[in-house]
């Protein structure tokens, strides 16, 4: 069996046997809660039965599961080539990186929150706003994490291809490329999950499409049920974009032992 | 024909300046050393004695701080992209790129140097051919044992029919049998090719095995001696072993290799 084939299957068996099992159980445990709920004194819109809940998942609108999708590549996109290019320039140059490692730094520790009420300050286009806080979320952690990428490829390998005389562009895309992908993947794997998150918020101020839009509306509905549905379309879609990142590092990332 | 000129190293000095102390560190004092066209070099020296700061510096790797390595009129480190396909290096480990197959490893300097794709496929083939692993051709480095990688290393160096061949301690890690075996094909493809070849070593026996001319380096690549084997009849007689030996141990050239060789005594 080949590792892409081996890895495949791991995911294929691995999923239903350990993690449906502990769905089940959860699952169960909500519906009992929900049937005795009247019982222990918790109004019953605040547990809905797993019926309720399915009820909700029918009335999902898609185009705002799209909206949010596309807020959320967009967003990772900007802020992946924006990463890329600002580490690059402080790989090249130490003078950048001793000028701009500190802002960064800064700019990591902002809490969200912080962003989303500058971001409602400063613009009035609502996807601008969305994309911005987005970009300035995600973009820090790509920079870092593909900087150190870059940082980590052993000295031996970039001697031995510079003895070739390569140009800077062959060196880039010949050596450094290649040797910063399984880090750039795990940059994007994390990002995808922060993004998620962050979206999420963003729509929840000012937006009046996406997912995080549908929450706050649920929210001054008192549906739980309809809650819990946007929140399993999230988690599902977290879990698919994960899934094809994974797919993508196995085709990508075949000739690791 | 390729290699008609020798390697002409002229009152070469290199000084490294400690980042965290700032003190100078003399790799290499002042060497002269002249090497001719398709000559087999071993330059043997203790750990430290500024071998591989030599060998940097004929890459072009590295600027010297005085002095010159001229090959053509041209030095390799001004002159960087001129000896582009005309230096290979083999290095200590066999630093492929982990993720390329054999034949993409050993097609990269020609790859880089932009040749016809058929022709890089063509060349990379034969290469990997002549040195036994036609069957390992799409294997990744990780399936390759340490002297199966060492092979695709050697390929990788001759696949652009270099003019000169620079080795750095390129057989020291592998087991006694491997190295010995490894080093007698990458000798007889040096001379098939008509490079030049430098070996750098560490290691008498690897020196001694090697070249038809032995330079000994002191510390900071002091020249203590630089023998023509030939007049020696052999590079494995006793006294040129011994005065080697004597001279590596003792830091400065033994008398021995002063006195006029005994050719077969």
């Amino acid at each position: 069996m080949s590792l892409e084939e081996r890895r495949e299957s791991i995911l294929i068996t691995a999923f239903p046997r350990q993690a449906l099992v502990s769905i089940a159980i959860l699952a169960a445990a909500w519906e009992t809660l929900s049937h005795l709920a009247p019982l222990l004194g918790i109004p019953p819109f605040a547990v809905p039965s797993l019926v309720r809940i399915a009820q909700s998942l029918t009335t999902i609108t898609w185009i705002d599961v799209v909206v949010t999708l596309a807020r959320v590549i967009a967003a990772l996109v900007i802020s992946f080539a924006l990463g890329l290019a600002l580490a690059m320039g402080m790989y090249r140059s130490e003078r950048l990186e001793h000028h701009l490692r500190p802002l960064i730094r800064l700019l990591m520790a902002v809490p969200v929150i912080s962003w989303i009420l500058f971001a409602v300050l400063w613009f009035r286009g609502v996807e601008f706003r969305i994309v911005f806080v987005l970009v300035v979320v995600c973009a820090p952690v790509f920079l870092v994490d593909t900087l150190d990428a870059m940082r980590s490829v052993p000295r031996e390998l970039r001697r031995m291809f510079q003895s070739f005389r390569p140009t800077p562009v062959q060196f880039f895309f010949k050596l450094m490329l290649p040797a910063i992908v399984p880090g750039i993947i795990t940059s994007w794997k994390i990002n995808l999950s922060l993004a998620i998150r962050v979206v999420t918020i963003a729509e929840l101020v000012g937006a009046v499409t996406g997912i995080g839009h549908r929450l706050a509306v649920s929210q001054e509905l008192f549906s739980v049920a309809d809650v819990f549905a946007w929140t399993l379309v999230l988690v599902t879609l977290l879990f698919v974009l994960e899934a094809l990142v994974v797919r993508i590092e196995t085709r990508v990332l075949r000739w690791r032992a | 024909m390729r290699g008609p000129s020798p390697i002409e190293v002229r009152q070469l000095r290199k000084v490294y300046r400690q980042t965290a102390s700032g003190q100078e560190v003399v790799a290499i004092a002042r060497l002269d050393l002249t090497i001719e066209p398709r000559e087999v070099v071993a330059i043997v020296g203790q750990t430290g004695c500024g071998k591989s700061t030599f060998f940097d510096l004929m890459i072009g790797l590295e600027q010297p701080t005085a002095g010159s390595i001229v090959i053509g009129g041209k030095t390799p480190y001004g002159d960087f992209d001129h000896f582009r396909g005309q230096i290979a290096t083999v290095f200590q480990q066999d630093r492929l790129l982990p993720w390329r197959s054999s034949i993409d490893n050993v097609r990269l300097p020609i790859e880089l140097m932009g040749l016809p794709e058929d022709v890089q496929r063509k060349r990379s083939l034969s290469w990997l051919e002549r040195l036994g692993l036609k069957a390992f051709i799409d294997a990744y480095p990780h399936e390759l044992s340490g002297g199966m990688r060492q092979r695709v290393a050697i390929a990788r160096a001759f696949v652009v029919e270099p003019e000169i061949l620079l080795a750095d301690e390129a057989f020291g890690h592998l087991d006694e049998v491997t190295a010995a075996e490894l080093r007698e094909t990458f000798l007889a493809l040096a001379r098939e090719c008509g490079s030049t070849a430098i070996l750098i070593t560490h290691q008498l026996e690897e020196a001694i095995g090697v070249g038809n001319r032995i330079v000994v380096f002191g510390k900071s690549a002091e020249l203590l001696a630089d023998i023509r084997v030939a007049e020696w009849g052999k590079a494995e007689h006793p006294v040129l072993r011994e005065a080697i030996q004597a001279t590596l141990q003792n830091n400065r050239p033994d008398r021995r290799l002063a006195r006029e060789p005994i050719v077969g005594a």
